[in-house]
């Protein structure tokens, strides 16, 4: 069976404020689709998706999140990363002094089981214990940075210090070609991109798609959707999906603009007299 | 092996004490006069009371020196032919670094020595004070505790000599180049005073890396107060790197200080992980014109840990460089102090200083106080300095989580990552290895 994210009423506000950015969504990815997330600026996308990989930042007031049927509202993003949820950031962070592919090796380890019986003689989850094998994760980080246009040198590299923009999105497609996940969610991996950056990703983006994998595409631009085939399409506005049809949904919001949207669902504006 | 050592109560830290010590080691009179020396110094400068800026900070509460003694000496039944008879712990120390001399030390006396026969027939002397004193007695009037660090220098230098036993004295003879590392380890068991001194002397053009480890044997509270002093001569390149990982009962007070000659480089690596509390005084004066000196150091306390570092670079000479990085991270309740100063003398022209001092404070509870200094008296230098005090990034953290590390995972990853800077600057590849595991150890809080 599939594994199926669904995302019900879920109401967000920002920890410590009184700020709700999200106001009861409703969403369900499955693994072997593509769904299109397009929305304006500020109405919450990014706050979607760091609600579902667990930011401290957030805090869920009501609805739920659930993984194949189980909430995970509880659970740490660690624990959520392995059960086969993915985001790519919209802005990744740049660790100072941690190579990529050390933290990517510890991270596939996790991810795959590795850690789970700890060395002897050692903690629990320690680095250094029951890593992935070096041969073999070299070898294979390697071929997927080849398959995925990442320059090898990136390997020593300290994780997104000094990384261009699109290097930066590329490498977060590296990571989850490397980590597998079931259900990712990409936050705009195709803003700030030229056009053959954008082409790039988009094919990795189009590699990786397939029957074991569900994808969330947050995006502003229907530029992304000329080589991405998304099978659903949803507006997101003020804190909720309020639109959702196939790939044509796309090309209206294209041609009418978040104009139109706003039309339709802004709370009608006071009437002063 | 098991040797019970005896306690003798003359081997208090008391006048009497300082004879029967030199008695015991059948000392030549001129040691016997600066112990002496020593103790006077000792008794006539006051303890500090706290008002004094280095000590504002760092205070002694709970420190009595009559809970602890002069180990009984000489040791001689200790010493041992190979490596293999030496405890387990030890035996770990020396292998983390693959080095052309080893020179372990328990309770003062050495317990193992052992010198590349190819260097020893150069002419490098690598031995322990004790044998020093008698065998190269030139070399020790000339060099301890003369010009470096002076008996006087503060009232743990005064103890210090008044009692100082084993310790090291490397010396290097004009160019002569030693490519591997030597490897000195220090250790002592709960409840003694340690003395211990390290005198490292490279001739003109001669090239020495010393890796000189602390550790202690055991859990119980110790005291250490030593004295460090290095002359660098003229083209001389000095890497020395310091590790004390005492247990955390330990009371530990060091004075550095390194004299740089004509064009000399000195690499000086300085880690503080173990002690109740350090108190570290480092100095360097670049004395002629084109010296060049790093000094670098990592910290970590934890739990309830105070380590105090006290940094000069003096430039004293014209066309020198000395560049200063120090970071350190801070978990639990513990403290630590950083002050610094760069001294640039009137005549010092062209000198180029750095200076900066990086903190990580990983609990609420932690606290670390940064007191970068400026002292210049000359007119065409070029110095900056800088502190930081930091915590962990949350959107670190959660990028790393959100890609499967386990919180401490992703902690220890982004305090190497922090202290990467230093590390990818230690020349010594099996000391580099040595500090991520304890930097690994320390996030855990151990
Ligand atoms: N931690 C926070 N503190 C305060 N306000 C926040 C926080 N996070 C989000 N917000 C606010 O919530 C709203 C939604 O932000 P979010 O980043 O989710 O929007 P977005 O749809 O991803 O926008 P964009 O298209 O610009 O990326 C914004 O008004 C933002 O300012
Ligand atoms: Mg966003």
């Amino acid at each position: 069976m599939p594994s199926e994210l669904v995302i019900k009423d879920l109401r967000v506000k920002v920890a410590d404020s009184d700020l709700e950015v999200l106001k009861g969504v409703n969403l369900t990815v499955r693994q072997g689709e593509i769904h299109a997330l397009m929305g304006p600026n500020g109405s919450g996308k990014s706050t979607l998706a760091y609600a579902i990989m667990g930011h401290p930042h957030y805090e869920v007031t009501e609805g739920d999140i659930l993984l194949d049927g189980e909430s995970i509202l509880e659970l740490e993003p660690n624990e959520r990363a392995r059960k086969g949820l993915f985001l790519a950031f919209q802005y990744p962070v740049a660790v100072p002094g941690v190579s990529m592919s050390n933290f990517l090796r510890t991270a596939v380890s996790n991810i795959r089981g590795y850690t789970d019986k700890p060395a002897v003689g050692d903690k629990p989850g320690v680095i250094g214990s029951n890593l992935m094998p070096m041969k073999e994760f070299r070898a294979e980080l390697l071929q997927k940075m080849d398959e995925f246009h990442v320059d090898r040198s990136f390997a020593r590299r300290y994780l997104n210090e000094g990384f261009s923009g699109g290097e930066k999105k590329r490498v977060e497609i590296l990571q989850m070609a490397m980590l597998q996940p079931k259900i990712a969610i990409m936050d705009e991996t195709d803003s700030g991109l030229d056009i053959d950056a954008l082409r790039i990703v988009a094919d990795g983006v189009n590699k990786l798609a397939g029957p074991n994998l569900g994808i969330l595409l947050i995006t502003h631009y229907q530029r992304i959707l000329n080589y991405v085939k998304p099978h659903f399409v949803h507006v997101f506005y003020n804190g909720r999906v309020v639109m959702s049809g196939g790939p044509e949904l796309a090309a209206t919001l294209e041609e009418k603009g978040y104009q139109w949207v706003k039309q339709q669902f802004d709370e009608p504006a006071l009437v002063t007299a | 092996m098991t040797t019970q050592l005896k306690v003798r109560s003359e081997l208090a830290l008391t006048a009497e004490g300082v004879e029967a010590l030199s008695a015991l080691r059948n000392e030549p009179t001129w040691f016997l006069d600066l112990r002496q020396r020593g103790w006077r110094f000792y008794e006539e400068i006051p303890w500090p009371t706290g008002n004094e800026e280095e000590w504002r900070r760092t205070k002694l509460t709970g420190l009595d020196l009559a809970d602890f003694r002069l180990p009984d000496s000489p040791v001689s039944g200790l010493r041992v032919a190979s490596t293999a008879e030496l405890p387990a712990h030890l035996q770990e120390e020396l292998a983390t670094v693959e080095s052309a001399g080893q020179l372990v030390t328990q309770d003062g006396a050495v317990r193992y020595r052992w010198l590349d026969p190819a260097l020893e027939a150069k002419g490098v002397i690598f031995t322990d004070l004790d044998t020093a004193i008698r065998e190269y007695p030139e070399l020790v009037q000339r060099y301890f505790m003369t010009d470096n660090v002076p008996v006087d220098a503060n009232k743990f230098t005064a103890l210090h000599a008044a009692f100082v036993t084993g310790g090291t004295v490397l010396y290097v003879p004009r160019n002569v180049q030693i490519e591997l590392p030597l490897h000195g380890v220090t250790t002592m068991r709960g409840g003694l005073a340690d003395f211990s001194h390290t005198l490292l002397i490279a001739d003109a053009g001669a090239e020495v890396t010393y890796v000189d480890d602390l550790v202690s044997a055991d859990q119980e509270a110790s005291f250490h107060s030593g004295v460090v002093e290095i002359v660098a001569h003229p083209a001389a390149v000095v890497r020395y790197l310091h590790y004390q990982d005492w247990n955390v009962n330990t009371w530990h007070f060091s004075t550095q200080q390194a004299q740089m000659k004509r064009d000399a480089q000195l690499t000086w690596i300085l880690s503080s992980w173990g002690s109740r509390l350090s108190k570290i005084n480092l100095e360097m004066q670049l004395q002629e014109r084109g010296g060049h000196g790093e000094l670098l150091g990592l910290y970590f306390p934890s739990g309830r840990q105070h380590i105090d570092h006290h940094t000069l670079q003096n430039h004293i000479a014209d066309h020198c460089t000395s560049d200063l990085l120090f970071k350190g991270a801070l978990r639990g309740r513990s403290r630590s102090v950083y002050s610094g100063s760069i001294k640039v003398h009137p005549h010092a022209q062209k000198t180029d200083a750095y200076q900066k001092n990086d903190n990580l404070v990983l609990d609420k509870r932690a606290r670390a106080d940064s007191i970068p200094g400026l002292e210049i008296e000359a007119d065409d230098v070029r110095c900056t300095h800088g502190a930081t005090v930091s915590k962990i990034e949350p959107e670190y953290l959660f990028y790393l989580m959100a890609r499967g590390l386990s919180r401490y995972q992703a902690e220890q990853l982004i305090v190497t990552g922090f202290f990467e800077e230093v590390l990818n600057r230690v020349p010594v590849e099996g000391v580099r290895r040595k500090l991520e595991h304890v930097i690994a150890r320390k996030i855990i809080g151990g």
